[in-house]
């Protein structure tokens, strides 16, 4: 990579530079959908489209060039939906579905903050294409948990205060719940080595560390 | 009458942040909603000579490229705080710096858009570091007491060494990102920023409107350290790419553009003379440093010795300061700007005199306390720097220290090393203005100058307000960081406690005496809440405002308009710091020599503890950064192009998790008797001051090598 590259946008070359899509794609969601995924009125207006389920068959409508039709659960609901085959994970999570929750720290897998679970793994969803979720099920921060009740590791983070501006956080609840139920939270040291993905630029790690123990125990697990 | 002290209560905006519920500047949704992208000059000067867009203008989904020619000029004057940013200008003054920039309907096109912007470029010659044929010296008023030469010339003992910091940068996990929406004839912009009011300003001086029009909105910043204080260059162009378009439009600057868009911290080097009498009273310094800079960069050189002049009872001190100016990007303000810096090497060489006097480091440092700022003559408000450096020689039972060099070794040859120091840092204040509105419903809003950024000062309000009020916590609408809601003021420096928090018991005493008033002799039970719906208000609403000690009106108006009012450390009538003492274990690994640090002690003098969770975890993460400025951090100039070569967070290493170990924290917890009336100091920057020579003072103890450079490196240790 020439010096140049290091400082211009983000690009990696196979992936990512296909032509766009953009220009003629203007679906909007239909309500129903829009009210399933609670996508607010941005998506409607957005020319990255999310067609309904029903609009879906490629067989009756040709997919421009350069995108790809996906299917995944999100969060337990299914998501049907035609990306711009460069889009990754995070950015379609964040700015398709509105799923804010994970964070874009780095756009490199170097941060953690974008830390989700694919298939019940801990994937830097920066780092991974929104097409590799087809057919794959994604739980994000905003899934973790059900009305009210916290799940245990949050409820840990808020215990022990393990987070400051809290951006990495929600990258940090992930990637723990995944260390727990690895069994990679039997003890201190080795709670650091697995959580050492995920930077805390405030320096939350001691009570980071003091919250896996405390939910892993109640997790049943570590 | 101080403040009683505070119990210990949860972080207010904890449950939002786990559940991934807090919105940063970059989750806000605003229908037809843009993306942009910038184009970064590949040099570190010249001049553009063309740029070329119709490839990019190709592209389906790019709707617009903005170029210089979409602002008008503005006169390209110093970086200094404040000052109007330009917009998209042709020359080019260092490596990084904008030159187009590109706006799509997506993410995807915007990226691919500036990709394929061609621009021919006349390049001129530059000097990317200190070392460069062509950077300027360029000496900086001194900062000098009594006669240092003299003193000095009278010394029994004198230490002489050379210390140097690294250049480093924030890197807050956030992004820089801003979102600007044009509609009514208002512009609206999300941005994590801790100078909301200076980019309202900033930003319409750079396009030309009124100021307002323009409201700013930062209401929770995933981290800052000094990166987000000044407005940064992109805020404007997203703004104007906004009023061209007529959409919200969203720039998320990519990591390894902004190391070379924000401002960093610029490599220093320290040069001291440190004289002790016969009895190890320290008494005269002479201390030289100087700093990189940018060509017109106005990031004071000298100010290293506001705080390294205070830490002992030092009467004749000499600092003398110079910049060197290079082609960069201004460097700035970064957590603890010059004492961190300062503080590594001056209580590096106290550690070193301690080894000449053969005295104990924590008796020698004890033994130089005073009462009085040697600078000014005037009394120090408070100052407990020997309590905490007593409480945590017990803590950390430092008493069990054997003194001797490479004397202390585990059973596998790992050499153990215990080391001190201190730290200290102003405490400022700047003039506020708040308001406090309780509500018929049972709502209370209480907006004031301030940004949360993780330190946790809506933690802290909500302390005293609750404390002070009989109001419902889950009904608590804490505003910071709006210019829609209070007039808002840079929050750095540490000093927003102290800017905001007394005024939420001004506002409270308004308030009694508004219901008072209302109440008019009636007896009412229940809750405020209760007393202000039994007469039939929806509402009441009062308004205090407060100045620093020794500031007038003039300062609060400058505040309204979104200037710089900071006062301090220095009063009329005290000058008042904050206080800490770092005890530090390190082992050193016998083979490969890396060094780990499994336990540090902390203990801080920061007054009246306001919020006793949130504060440990500020002392935690200051500690955390020193580590990581000890042992991991330096950013490194490109020295054939400009720029900055480990321009992302694989190269530019961080502490992490596996980094850190047992921190344990404690607070003096005394509240200071003159500078407000809750009786709090400042806490966030001193937290990592002298965290970096403790590491480097036990390194000293447990392997005999004096580094002074940082970062210590496996390296170093071989
Ligand atoms: S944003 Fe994915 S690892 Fe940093
Ligand atoms: S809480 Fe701020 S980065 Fe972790």
């Amino acid at each position: 990579m020439s010096r140049n590259d290091d400082i211009s946008a983000k690009g990696d070359p196979e992936d990512r530079n296909r032509a766009s899509p953009q220009g003629d794609s203007t679906d909007p969601l239909s309500l129903n959908r829009r009210a399933t995924l609670g996508i607010g009125a941005a998506m409607a207006s957005s020319a990255l489209s999310v067609v309904p389920l029903r609009a879906q068959s490629p067989q009756v409508t040709a997919l421009p060039e350069g995108t790809t039709a996906i299917r995944t659960l999100v969060n337990g609901r299914p998501v049907a939906v035609t990306i711009d085959v460069r889009t990754s994970l995070l950015d379609l999570l964040r700015e398709t579905l509105a799923l804010t929750g994970a964070k874009k720290g780095c756009d490199h897998g170097q941060c953690g903050a974008c830390t989700v679970h694919l298939d019940g793994r801990r994937v830097a969803s920066c780092l991974t294409l929104a097409a590799k979720a087809d057919g794959r099920e994604v739980l994000t921060i905003e899934g973790l948990s059900h009305g009210d009740a916290l799940h245990p590791m949050q409820q840990a983070f808020i215990d022990h205060d393990a987070l400051q501006c809290g951006y990495c956080t929600p990258g940090q609840i992930m990637a723990a719940v995944a260390c727990v139920a690895e069994g990679n939270a039997t003890s201190r040291e080795r709670i650091r080595e697995y959580m050492s993905g995920s930077i805390c630029r405030c320096g939350a790690y001691v009570g980071i560390v003091a919250a896996i123990e405390d939910a892993a125990s109640r997790m049943g697990r570590g | 009458m101080p403040a009683p002290p505070f119990a210990d209560r949860p972080r207010i905006d904890a449950l939002d942040k786990v559940r991934g519920a807090a919105a940063y500047a970059a989750d806000m949704r605003f229908p037809g909603l843009l993306h942009a992208m910038t184009v970064p000059s590949p040099v570190a000067r010249g001049r553009v000579a063309a740029l070329e867009t119709e490839a990019a203008l190709r592209i389906p989904g790019v709707t617009r490229i903005l170029t210089p020619a979409d602002f008008a000029p503005t006169q390209r004057v110093a970086d200094l705080p404040n000052s109007p940013r330009p917009g998209l200008v042709p020359e080019i003054a260092f490596r990084g710096e904008p030159l187009a920039l590109i706006v799509a309907e997506t993410l995807e096109a915007a990226i691919e858009g500036a990709e394929a912007v061609r621009v021919r470029i006349e390049g001129a010659p530059f000097s990317a570091t200190v070392d460069s044929p062509g950077a300027a010296r360029e000496p900086a008023p001194d900062v000098s007491t009594g006669d240092a030469a003299r003193a000095l010339a009278g010394a029994s003992t004198i230490v002489e060494a050379s210390y140097e910091s690294p250049t480093q940068h924030h890197n807050p996990i956030e992004l820089l990102s801003t979102t600007a929406v044009w509609a009514d004839g208002r512009l609206l912009i999300h941005e994590g920023s801790q100078n909301a009011g200076a980019i309202k300003v900033a930003v319409a001086r750079t396009l030309g409107i009124d100021p307002a029009i323009v409201d700013v909105k930062s209401a929770t910043v995933g981290g800052a350290f000094g990166q987000k204080g000044w407005v940064q260059r992109q805020t404007a162009l997203v703004a104007r790419a906004a009023m061209l378009t007529g959409r919200p439009v969203k720039l998320v600057a990519p990591r390894g553009q902004i190391f070379h868009l924000a401002t960093f911290r610029p490599l220093s080097r320290h040069r001291i003379r440190l004289g002790a009498d016969a009895t190890g009273r320290m008494v005269g310094v002479h201390y030289e440093v100087d700093q990189q800079n940018s060509r017109s960069g106005g990031f004071p050189a000298n100010q290293y010795h506001d705080g390294a002049m205070r830490l002992y009872g030092i009467a004749d001190y000499a600092g003398i300061a110079a910049n060197i100016r290079t082609d960069t990007q201004a460097p700035g303000h970064m957590r603890a700007p010059y004492e961190h810096p300062a503080c590594f090497a001056f209580e590096s060489a106290v550690d070193e005199l301690s080894y000449r006097l053969g005295r104990d480091p924590v008796a020698l440092r004890m033994a130089n306390d005073t009462r009085t700022d040697m600078h000014t003559g005037k009394p120090l408000s408070s100052r407990f720097l020997n309590e905490c450096l007593q409480i945590g020689a017990e803590r950390f039972g430092w008493s069990r220290r054997n003194p001797a060099p490479a004397s202390m070794a585990a059973p596998d040859g790992t050499q153990i090393g215990w080391g001190v120091a201190c730290g200290l840092y102003p405490t400022l204040i700047h003039p506020a203005v708040a308001t406090l509105r309780i509500a018929a419903d049972g709502s209370t809003r209480f907006a004031v100058a301030g940004h949360e950024f993780g330190q946790g000062i809506r933690t802290a309000l909500a302390a005293v307000l609750t404390r002070e009020l009989q109001i419902d916590e889950r009904r608590l609408q804490i505003l910071v960081g709006d210019t829609t809601a209070a007039p808002q003021h840079l929050t750095a420096g540490s000093w927003g406690s102290a800017s905001a928090l007394p005024l939420v018991v001004q506002a409270v005493a308004r308030m009694r005496q508004a219901v008072a008033e209302l109440l008019d002799g009636r007896r009412i039970a229940g809750t405020l809440h209760q007393q202000i719906a039994t007469v039939r208000r929806p509402f009441l609403e009062v308004e205090v405002s407060q100045v620093g000690p020794g500031q007038d009106s003039a300062a609060l108006q400058r505040m309204r308009a979104g200037g710089y009012a900071v006062t301090g450390p220095a009063y009329p009538d005290f000058t008042t710091m904050s206080y800490i003492a770092h005890f530090v274990e390190v082992r050193v690994e016998p083979r490969t020599r890396r060094v780990r640090v499994p336990r540090v002690v902390s203990i801080a003098d920061c007054g009246r503890v306001v919020s006793p969770r949130t504060a440990a975890s500020q002392v935690r993460g200051g500690v955390v950064w020193g580590i990581s400025h000890a042992l991991r951090e330096a950013t490194e100039t490109d020295p054939r192009y400009g720029g900055f070569l480990n321009n992302d967070l694989a190269e530019y290493v961080v502490a992490t998790n596996a980094d850190v170990d047992e921190i344990d924290v404690g607070f003096v917890d005394e509240p200071d008797p003159l500078f407000n009336s809750i009786g709090l100091k400042s806490l966030g920057e001193v937290s990592m001051v002298g965290v970096s020579a403790a590491v480097a003072n036990a390194v000293f103890h447990a392997t005999g090598r004096r580094l002074r450079k940082l970062p210590i490196r496996v390296d170093d240790l071989l």
